[in-house]
């Protein structure tokens, strides 16, 4: 039977993969057949993720993206163990609740690092001679944080806005290169850091924001269906996309 | 941190001249004091603490001085005046 989002043969490389979005991307990528590079900071949860994992082929290089400089020069590395990557997925990133007034500038300076200069500097490392294959799909991760208002989360946001500009650029300049940019802006879902940020809220205000979500909150699967569309063939014809994957918060 | 300078933080996130919280004052007397201000009260706890408050914590707090006595042993200067309402520390 043709599965049309298969990705036997494929080496992928996924950010963020000790916990949440990311580790359950990598497990699914896993399900449908690819070999997955895991980064993460936490050696241990990465060692976890991996045993997770079907099939074999896999490997975990831990890395603190923060250290952006270095993100070109570590890919190249990586490729050279790995052999040439055909996607990329940054689900690394950092979320903070932060109304304007506790707000400072090394935290959003913090926030802006992972969450979008590291993307920028993943991108870059995959374009090298080498590291990519022939062809190759980048997924970013953006939030409906970045396409509708929401209060204490301004640095967020912004991080989370720039990754569709982000996006969008570089689906013109890398289009050349046989390269796809897309990304996906999930709502609220239920991972750790889904759940630190309902830590804060009340029951009343978590209750509410559950409601604005048509149906439910959703799981790290949910996103990960949706990062694998646009990884596999089925999105051969997509490029500066904006998956949004949210449960229908954003339809009202 | 000094208790001191911690009512200077609370100042600010009151969007109030340095100096008028003092510790006594009711928190529904501050108009700052909404759903916004507590969410800023918890982020700036754990910006300068590094300890995460629940909301039903803070719901248990009547005053400023209710406030420094969740944070425990990390003001110094605080009043000891009983047990705090859902202190982090148990203290």
């Amino acid at each position: 039977m043709m599965n049309p989002l298969d990705l036997t043969g494929k080496t992928i490389l996924v950010t963020g993969a000790s916990s949440g979005i990311g580790r359950e991307t990598a497990r699914l990528i896993s399900q449908l057949g690819a070999h997955v590079v895991l980064v993460g900071r936490n050696e241990e949860s990465l060692a976890e993720t991996l045993r997770s994992l079907d099939g074999e082929g896999h490997s975990a290089e831990p890395f603190d993206l923060s250290s952006t400089d270095e993100i070109p020069r570590w890919l190249k590395r990586i490729s050279a163990t790995s052999g040439p990557l055909h996607g990329l997925v940054h689900s690394a990133g950092m979320h903070k609740l932060r109304p304007l007034r506790v707000l400072n500038s090394q935290t959003a300076e913090d926030i802006m690092r992972i969450n979008v200069v590291a993307a920028i500097c993943l991108a870059k490392g995959f374009l090298q001679k080498g590291v990519c294959a022939s062809s190759g799909s980048v997924v970013f991760l953006s939030s409906v944080a970045g396409l509708t208002g929401q209060a204490g989360v301004a640095a967020y946001a912004a991080s989370k806005g720039a990754i569709v500009a982000l996006t969008k650029a570089l689906a013109v300049e890398l289009a050349g290169e046989h390269i796809r940019v897309n990304c996906v802006a999930p709502g609220v879902v239920t991972t750790e850091m889904g759940e630190g940020l309902l830590g804060m809220l009340t029951p009343e205000q978590s209750a509410a924001l559950e409601a604005m979500h048509l149906l439910g909150l959703g799981s790290a699967r949910d996103v990960s269906y949706a990062i694998a569309f646009l990884l596999a063939e089925t999105a051969r014809w997509i490029t500066g996309a904006v998956l949004v994957v949210d449960g229908g918060y954003t339809a009202h | 941190m000094e208790k001191n300078e911690f009512l200077l933080l609370l100042d600010e996130l009151l969007e109030l001249e340095p100096g008028t919280v003092k510790g006594s004052e009711s928190l529904d007397s501050f108009a700052g004091w909404n759903s916004l201000g507590i969410i800023s009260f918890m982020a700036l706890v754990d910006e300068h603490f590094s300890v995460n408050l629940q909301p039903k914590q803070i719901a248990g707090c009547a005053t400023i001085d209710d406030l420094v006595k969740l944070l425990g042993d990390q003001i110094s200067g605080k009043i000891h005046t009983g047990s705090a309402p859902g202190s982090v520390n148990g203290r």
